[in-house]
């Protein structure tokens, strides 16, 4: 056994031959290349070079597999107990790999190509084409445009949620029936708001805000016809619907935070005002980031309450970049652009969302 | 007397007596299968009577063991063309939607007799309604079809029948279904593909115009006519705002445009304004040039019919508020049936639902007629607008049909079976069932405008005629508005929806700007799909 190296995690000291060593990287790279080589000659084929009558692309799915199981052995083969400890996280990692990086890999292929479904050349590699053409397409951006309404619109979500929040953390009556109260429409289906709400209580005629719309002597209430009221009442269901999730985060954050703080700024004479300004607020910062930065995550995929109440009407106004998506995939069949503009939008969505993580880092710390 | 028999009697010498027993012999001879058949009309006669008390009109929705007796009672022609249990381990995969219970839930019910007797059986790939196109498009552009028949409207067959998909229906079953009984413009080329039959209809689809009696007449606030153009249509539209209406006592409203998409389908009422315009009666096209595939819809007819919704916009109170959130199932659901609006062109559904939803209060005074026309007509070939009077009814989605696919072409056994099972739903007396009682589809055989067959099942006659009629009459007119049955179409219509949205919001300084963008956008589309490809497949579907 020696007598140096990782003595700690090491319960045996394999001794390997080198023709072990051999085989082991033998099978490793063997396996590498014949799947290598299955891969470019489907390829090939794909491509109109060599036909060798591939009928799909399981065959270099095979090979993949033959490949992973080999490349595992292969570590034990050639590590012994190291690589035992390898097998922990390498098949899993595989697996990972296989379902994330392939299907992008297959994504980015599609996005680049002209792939309706109704056309009888079925997909077509067209290069750039899908990005000019959105690039040029009104709809899209301003389903953009709308985006930042909407996520601008979270300011003053979470200023309801931390007003809501600090209500149910004082000592009021029945504060835990409000706490479940508050949090029911979290619970709903956006699909079941989007009906009950938007197309029944809203509903011009006979909805009952309509009515009480009409009692207050609002001559003709209507929420989705001008632009600005149909985008408000959107953004007033979704938040509706997410306040109590923002709300039951910041509550979860006041209730961390140590009481003495408080009760020190107090005997420094701070009045309400100046201690949540100057104790609560900078306290709450690492939460209250986190929950906005969740927040627009959910709210960059807000579709479902636009599709069944408004299907982005009037003109647009309303618009997701996601409904229009799904309209240009699912209604029009245009599988090749409607995955570009997914790609862009998560490419959109990874930018911003990193640039605000940056900015949080280093403007949210709390003031100490 | 035939000559042949007058010859062997002439050269036999007869008694009086004699040539009259034989004559009498030989005429009761040739009267055999006259009775025969006679018989077997009666009981034909019988099925449908009986076939109809099934639940019996007003008994309530039927319920799954109602369809298989149905389906049980509408053997014979099966029996006619299959042995029992020849089809015994035969395994067929029916692909279709689910809706409101109905369709391949409905389908199931009436295919258990006929599985019991033929010993196949049957697997069910259901849809919804919103996952179906997807559903098919994906199968097809992936070559992964898994199923032998298949329950499609008729425009999706440019997507099927033009990739090869679907097998060629044999003669035996044109005969079983009696296709002679078609209305008119099921028959081809509209019930043809490229000169081949595949379609074996279950529905019949128009729009058509319905409306509310309590608005015309002398006196009334619409009118002393029900209007019979659109020209009338907009005028009584925005003569009776500022009125009462007759029923509800709200404010009344003309004619009810939807002004929101509705995946597609909601371009079919901007085309039931513009079929009046745009339709020639010269020329089978009216959405493109079948020449080049350039879109049609910028040309002044187009553009007449988006102005004249865009003048009821520019009117106030000429719809209910909030209309530019009204898609086509708010109309007749929550408006026209609710007693909101006083016209609305649709599909049958207004009309079986007018007397039997439970939601609806204008059972008593629905009218129906078929799609207004115009004072003039605009002729494409000439480029110039035509003073005469034009009505063009829409085909919209032409129906529901049932197919088998090329999956079962090489197994004759499992073809026949396919092929059967298909036939037993599109019999012509399982038919006047599915038009008479729910089950999502139309009328669509002459046979199934025989109203003394209505009334006797206890159908009110003076109603079901107002219905009916205008369904037939829409049907049978010499220049219906057919939909091209083109790979992609709702493509077409689901853009145009997005753009017709930001010409009603205003985005759009004029009509003819917002039908220039839909017309950039449909070219797209052709030239995305193939143009040549999209021209010769159009003018198959219209039979040019």
């Amino acid at each position: 056994m020696s007598s140096s190296g990782d003595l700690l995690h090491v319960v045996t000291n394999d001794s390997i031959s080198a023709g072990r060593k051999a085989f082991g990287r033998a099978i490793t790279w063997g396996s590498a290349v014949c799947m290598v080589i299955i891969a470019a000659c489907q390829l090939a084929q794909v491509l109109g070079w060599w036909d060798l009558g591939f009928e799909n692309w399981r065959p270099t799915l095979y090979a993949y597999v033959m490949w992973a199981v080999c490349l595992c052995w292969g570590q034990v083969l050639q590590y012994g107990e190291h690589g035992k400890r390898t097998l922990f996280v390498l098949p899993a990692a595989l697996f990972v790999i296989s379902l994330t990086v392939f299907p992008l890999l297959f994504g980015l292929i599609i996005a680049f190509s002209d792939w309706n479904l109704s056309s009888p050349d079925g997909r077509q590699f067209n290069g750039l084409d899908n990005v000019r053409q959105m690039w040029a397409d009104p709809f899209y951006w301003n389903a953009m445009l709308n985006m930042v309404w909407y996520v601008l619109a979270i300011l003053v979500e979470y200023a309801i949620a931390f007003g809501l929040a600090l209500a149910l953390n004082a000592e009021i009556r029945a504060r835990k029936f409000f706490r479940v109260a508050f949090l029911l429409p979290l619970m709903l289906s956006p699909v079941a708001v989007s009906w009950m709400i938007g197309k029944s209580m809203l509903e011009a005629r006979f909805g009952p805000i309509s009515r009480l719309g009409r009692a207050l002597g609002w001559d003709n209430p209507s929420f989705f016809e001008s632009p600005w009221i149909a985008k408000a009442t959107i953004m007033l269901m979704d938040a509706w619907t997410f306040i109590p999730f923002m709300m039951i985060m910041i509550l979860a954050g006041l209730q961390a935070i140590p009481k003495e703080l408080n009760e020190a700024a107090k005997v420094d004479g701070a009045n309400g005002w100046r201690a949540f300004w100057e104790v609560t607020f900078p306290m709450m910062l690492p939460v209250s980031i986190t929950a906005i930065l969740i927040r627009i995550i959910f709210k960059l995929k807000l579709a479902d309450i636009v599709i069944a109440v408004t299907s982005g009407g009037p003109g647009g106004a309303t618009d997701t970049v996601t409904s229009f998506i799904f309209r240009e995939y699912r209604d029009r069949s245009n599988v090749g652009y409607g995955t570009l503009l997914a790609m862009v939008y998560l490419v959109v969505i990874i930018l911003v969302m990193t640039l605000l993580m940056k900015l949080a880092d280093r403007y949210a710390r709390p003031r100490t | 007397m035939k000559v042949d028999l007058y010859e062997v009697m002439s050269r036999a010498t007869l008694s009086r007596r004699r040539m009259l027993q034989g004559a009498t012999a030989l005429g009761a001879i040739a009267a055999l299968p006259m009775a025969a058949r006679m018989a077997a009309a009666e009981a034909h006669g019988n099925v449908r009577a009986e076939i109809l008390k099934i639940p019996g009109v007003g008994m309530g929705s039927p319920t799954d063991s109602d369809w298989q007796k149905v389906g049980e009672m509408c053997l014979d022609a099966t029996k006619a063309n299959v042995a029992e249990g020849e089809f015994a381990g035969v395994e067929l995969t029916f692909f279709g939607i689910n809706n409101n219970g109905l369709h391949n839930i409905l389908f199931r019910g009436l295919l258990k007799g006929w599985e019991t007797y033929t010993g196949a059986k049957i697997n069910w790939i259901d849809l919804a309604q919103a996952d179906y196109n997807p559903r098919l498009q994906q199968s097809i552009a992936t070559g992964t079809v898994d199923f032998d028949i298949l329950a499609m409207g008729a425009p999706l067959e440019g997507d099927t029948a033009s990739k090869g998909l679907l097998d060629e229906m044999p003669d035996w079953v044109k005969a079983q279904i009696e296709m002679d009984d078609y209305v008119g413009y099921l028959k081809a080329p509209v019930g043809t593909w490229d000169g081949k039959t595949y379609r074996i209809s279950i529905d019949g689809d128009c729009h058509t115009f319905a409306y509310r009696k309590d608005y015309f007449g002398e006196g009334a606030i619409g009118g002393a006519e029900v209007p019979k153009t659109w020209q009338q249509v907009n005028a009584y539209s925005k003569a009776v705002v500022g009125q009462t209406d007759p029923l509800t006592g709200q404010a009344a409203i003309g004619y009810l445009d939807p002004l929101k998409g509705w995946g597609g389908f909601g371009f079919y009422f901007l085309e039931n304004r513009a079929a009046a315009y745009a339709k020639h009666p010269s020329d089978p096209a009216w959405l493109f040039d079948a020449d080049t595939m350039k879109p049609r819809v910028n040309n002044p007819a187009w553009v007449q019919a988006i102005q004249d919704v865009l003048d009821l916009i520019a009117t106030p109170g000429a719809y209910p508020a909030d209309q530019i959130n009204a898609d086509p199932g708010t109309t007749a659901f929550s408006q026209f049936l609710a007693g909101t609006g006083s016209s609305l062109m649709w599909w049958g559904d207004v009309g079986s639902n007018a007397r039997t939803s439970d939601t609806s209060v204008v059972g008593d005074v629905v009218g129906f007629g078929i799609n207004p026309g115009s004072d003039r007509v605009y002729n494409s070939a000439s480029g110039a607008w035509e003073e005469t009077y034009n009505e063009a009814p829409n085909m919209a989605y032409l129906g529901w049909g049932v197919y088998v696919t090329n999956r079962v072409s090489a197994d004759e056994k499992k073809r026949k079976a396919a092929w059967s099972a298909a036939a037993h739903l599109g019999g012509k007396d399982l038919s006047l069932w599915m038009s008479a009682y729910p089950s999502g589809f139309q009328p669509y055989r002459n046979s199934h405008f025989q109203y003394d067959e209505w009334e006797a099942a206890g159908y009110d006659r003076a109603f079901v005629e107002d219905y009916l009629g205008s369904n037939a009459d829409s049907y049978n007119h010499p220049n219906a508005a057919i939909e091209p049955r083109i790979p992609g179409i709702f493509q077409y219509y689901s853009v145009a929806e997005d753009e017709l949205s930001k010409i009603y919001a205003g985005q759009y300084a004029s009509a003819q700007e917002g039908a220039d963008a839909i017309a950039a956008a449909w070219d797209k589309i052709t030239d995305d799909i193939g143009r040549d490809s999209q021209i010769a497949l159009y003018k198959a579907s219209l039979g040019m």
